[in-house]
């Protein structure tokens, strides 16, 4: 009787080791955008703002990963306008770039920073494989007449954008 | 000892630490709705930005043109780490204009640092069965 109930008892516990947890998921084509460091305006002279690392700046890093090779454009555009800032007696020239600062796949993405095409403040990069890039954009505010920037805090916004080809 | 280490790697971790913005699905198809002329799709945004709380919503045509849309709101609320469902819907006399979603990143104000980045994904409507 004794050997019968451990017997029932082992089987039972089997069949709850057995029981199945389902993990469902997909996979889907998709475009990733990550900021990978925030920029930051170094102030070399009294009239300029640059996020050029020798003169005190820190360049923001924005990534783009792709699952789908040949179906996303990745645009990036500089500023040209303060999102803040204490108010300014005269004009502010705008100057920046983009280029790639890194990729995972140097076969595939080698040719990315010589493929770009430039309009504006922009730059767009066809991405041609799947992957991650990592782009750098530089960004420099010279204040008119060489007058000095005001004290106070000064924040502009880089553009990165992911488009489905 | 294992103290540095531990510093050392939690300081490895922020450094490495990233904030990115996702929309699917890359290629949406608009289906007929419940109501007589209109047409719907579902998008969804995956917010692993930190420092983003809201993403605007938006539909537009081949040259980046604004169309006409109505979702519950322009402007979603998207929680760190937090996926949202969002229900589009666009006229059926609108379709073969219709090109492309795209949803950006809002960032307020008073979050703004020195340099941010404002990130965008737009998708492209597929036509066709």
């Amino acid at each position: 009787m004794k050997k019968l109930i451990l017997i029932s008892a082992a089987i039972m516990t089997a069949s709850y080791a057995l029981a199945d947890a389902p993990i469902t998921g997909s996979v889907q084509s998709r475009c990733v955008v990550t900021t990978d460091t925030p920029g930051v305006y170094g102030n070399p002279n009294a009239y300029t703002l640059t996020t050029d690392p020798s003169d005190g700046g820190v360049l923001p890093i924005v990534r783009f990963d792709v699952t789908l090779a040949d179906a996303y454009y990745a645009q990036i555009t500089y500023p040209t306008e303060f999102t803040s800032s204490p108010s300014l007696s005269d004009t502010v020239t705008w100057t920046g770039s983009t280029e790639v600062s890194a990729v995972s796949d140097a076969t595939g993405m080698g040719s990315y920073e010589t493929d770009k095409t430039t309009f504006g403040e922009t730059s767009q990069y066809d991405l041609t494989a799947t992957g991650s890039t990592w782009f750098k954009t530089s960004s420099e505010a010279t204040m008119g007449g060489n007058k000095a920037f005001p004290g106070g805090s000064y924040s502009a916004t880089v553009e990165a954008k992911c488009i489905a080809q | 000892m294992y103290r540095s280490v531990i510093i050392s790697l939690f300081l490895l971790l922020i450094s490495f630490s990233s904030y990115s913005h996702e929309m699917t699905p890359t290629y949406p198809k608009f289906k007929s709705s419940y109501m007589d002329g209109l047409l719907v799709t579902e998008m969804e945004i995956f917010n692993k930005r930190k420092d983003v709380d809201y993403y605007e919503i938006g539909v537009f045509d081949k040259d980046f043109e604004p169309i006409p849309f109505v979702s519950s709101y322009s402007v979603y609320k998207v929680d760190y780490l937090k996926k949202v469902s969002v229900e589009i819907y666009v006229r059926k006399k609108d379709e073969s204009s219709i090109t492309y979603i795209c949803s950006r990143s809002k960032v307020l104000k008073q979050r703004v640092s020195n340099t941010s980045v404002t990130s965008t994904i737009c998708s492209k409507v597929r036509r066709g069965k």
